[in-house]
């Protein structure tokens, strides 16, 4: 019983330590990637990762403290857009936790690419909102561009830890 | 109540969701309160600390970058303003011309200097004007600060000068106040001799030259130059004087040839 919940502990500063890295990351990088006004998004990728191994409720919880941190150590962005966003993320991807054996693949790879790209449309109309309305092809190509740019760092990640083991590493 | 509690462990997943989203939307709709601005400015002032190091890291590293790219700058600025004085200084001799050409009782042709001559036996420059303009042989070419030498040969659309550092170039000159006449011809850089100068003379260092008014090629009182030394030899039967030309001829860029001379009294 001891052992069992300082093996959960372990796991939970772990994940609060990557987490912290990946905020860092974040937080001191991204200017040195962005590309215009395109910034990549490695707070969705690790929650995305986070809800396909351990489930909605962690992934919840992270994305949503992450969110909140993200936000209040940036300016310009609409504080709690990023909470709102990470959260749904987190929870949608949940859904995925240990389906990868149930599903058809490009069922679920098209699920998964489905939700990030839900991210970045509801990340874009917050922050775009006169752009869609005046402009909806710039409006879309700013949503594709920067959506593009994460997975293009996703794909990346997942070169070194697949999805499909994600999906499973909680089962196995 | 056993009930509700397994019922919430049950569902924890959609509620742990649901609080998640209505506190992103609860903030988001008070984006603007005083107390959120507030919390915000507080973590912003954090984050700033905590990113002033790399800041200043990132800084370091363009700093390079930036100073390469004030070079530039610099000497593009630098050609700019050399390219700016040159304006300056073509403007201020353009409007001298402009001056000295209303106020001159000569009829003058303005010509640019399109060439300095290259031949080997001749100090030249060629001019962009010929005899369609009504230029002819033995004109006087001159600019503000004096005369620069006359014309020798005329195309219809060019003319060759041959100016006053040519060394068979020869003008007669007369010495103001004194009024003493003598023969000018070049020795060096811009310094011409006057010979045939009466060993009576009285001439002094800053002495004006100007034409003398016997040729048949320049009117009289063209400004020539200025004494600059006295060479009284005392085997000689003439007093030479040094006359410094004051016409760079080296850097004309316009001249004035003169067509003839206007009589006032008509």
């Amino acid at each position: 019983m001891y052992l069992l919940s300082l093996r959960r502990l372990m796991k939970i500063v772990n994940i609060l330590l990557l987490a912290a890295f990946v905020f860092f990351i974040q937080f001191f990088l991204v200017d040195l990637l962005s590309l215009k006004t395109i910034r990549p998004d490695f707070l969705v990728i690790y929650i995305f990762y986070i809800s396909l191994v351990f489930g909605k409720t962690p992934g919840v919880l992270i994305g949503f403290s992450l969110g909140l941190l993200s936000d209040l150590s940036g300016v310009g962005s609409l504080f709690g857009l990023a909470p709102l966003t990470l959260s749904a993320t987190a929870y949608l991807s949940g859904f995925l936790h240990g389906k990868y054996e149930r599903l058809l693949p490009y069922v679920f790879h098209s699920a998964w690419i489905v939700i990030i790209a839900s991210h970045f449309l509801l990340i874009s109309y917050f922050r775009f909102q006169t752009v869609f309305v005046s402009d909806p092809i710039a409006f879309l190509m700013r949503w594709f561009m920067s959506f593009s740019y994460t997975m293009l760092f996703f794909l990346i990640v997942q070169f070194f830890y697949p999805i499909k083991e994600a999906s499973r590493a909680e089962i196995t | 109540m056993r009930n509700l509690y397994l019922s919430l462990l049950k569902y924890k997943d959609h509620l742990i969701f649901l609080i998640a989203i209505t506190l992103s939307l609860s903030l988001l709709l008070k984006n603007d309160a005083p107390d959120v601005l507030l919390i915000r400015g507080k973590f912003s002032d954090y984050f700033s600390f905590i990113s002033s190091p790399f800041a200043w890291v990132k800084s370091m590293t363009q700093l390079q970058e930036e100073t390469q790219y004030l070079r530039d700058k610099n000497i593009q600025l630098t050609l700019e303003m050399e390219a700016m004085l040159m304006a300056k200084g073509e403007n201020n001799d353009l409007r001298d011309l402009l001056l000295f050409k209303r106020e001159s009782n000569l009829r003058l042709l303005a010509a640019r200097v399109v060439n300095m001559g290259s031949s080997w036996n001749l100090s030249s420059i060629t001019l962009d004007v010929g005899s369609n303009q009504g230029v002819k042989i033995n004109q006087p070419v001159l600019v503000p600060e004096g005369v620069v030498g006359k014309t020798v040969v005329v195309g219809k659309t060019s003319t060759i000068v041959q100016i006053i550092k040519d060394g068979n170039y020869r003008l007669s000159v007369r010495i103001l106040p004194s009024g003493n006449v003598g023969i000018l011809q070049f020795i060096t850089n811009d310094y011409c001799e006057v010979r045939e100068l009466q060993k009576n003379s009285t001439i002094s260092v800053g002495d004006k030259v100007v034409t003398s008014g016997f040729s048949r090629i320049y009117p009289e009182n063209l400004p020539v130059g200025e004494v600059v030394e006295i060479v009284d030899d005392r085997g000689s039967f003439q007093t030479i004087a040094k006359v410094r030309i004051k016409p760079y001829v080296g850097a004309l860029l316009n001249v004035f040839i003169v067509l003839e001379e206007i009589d006032e009294d008509s």
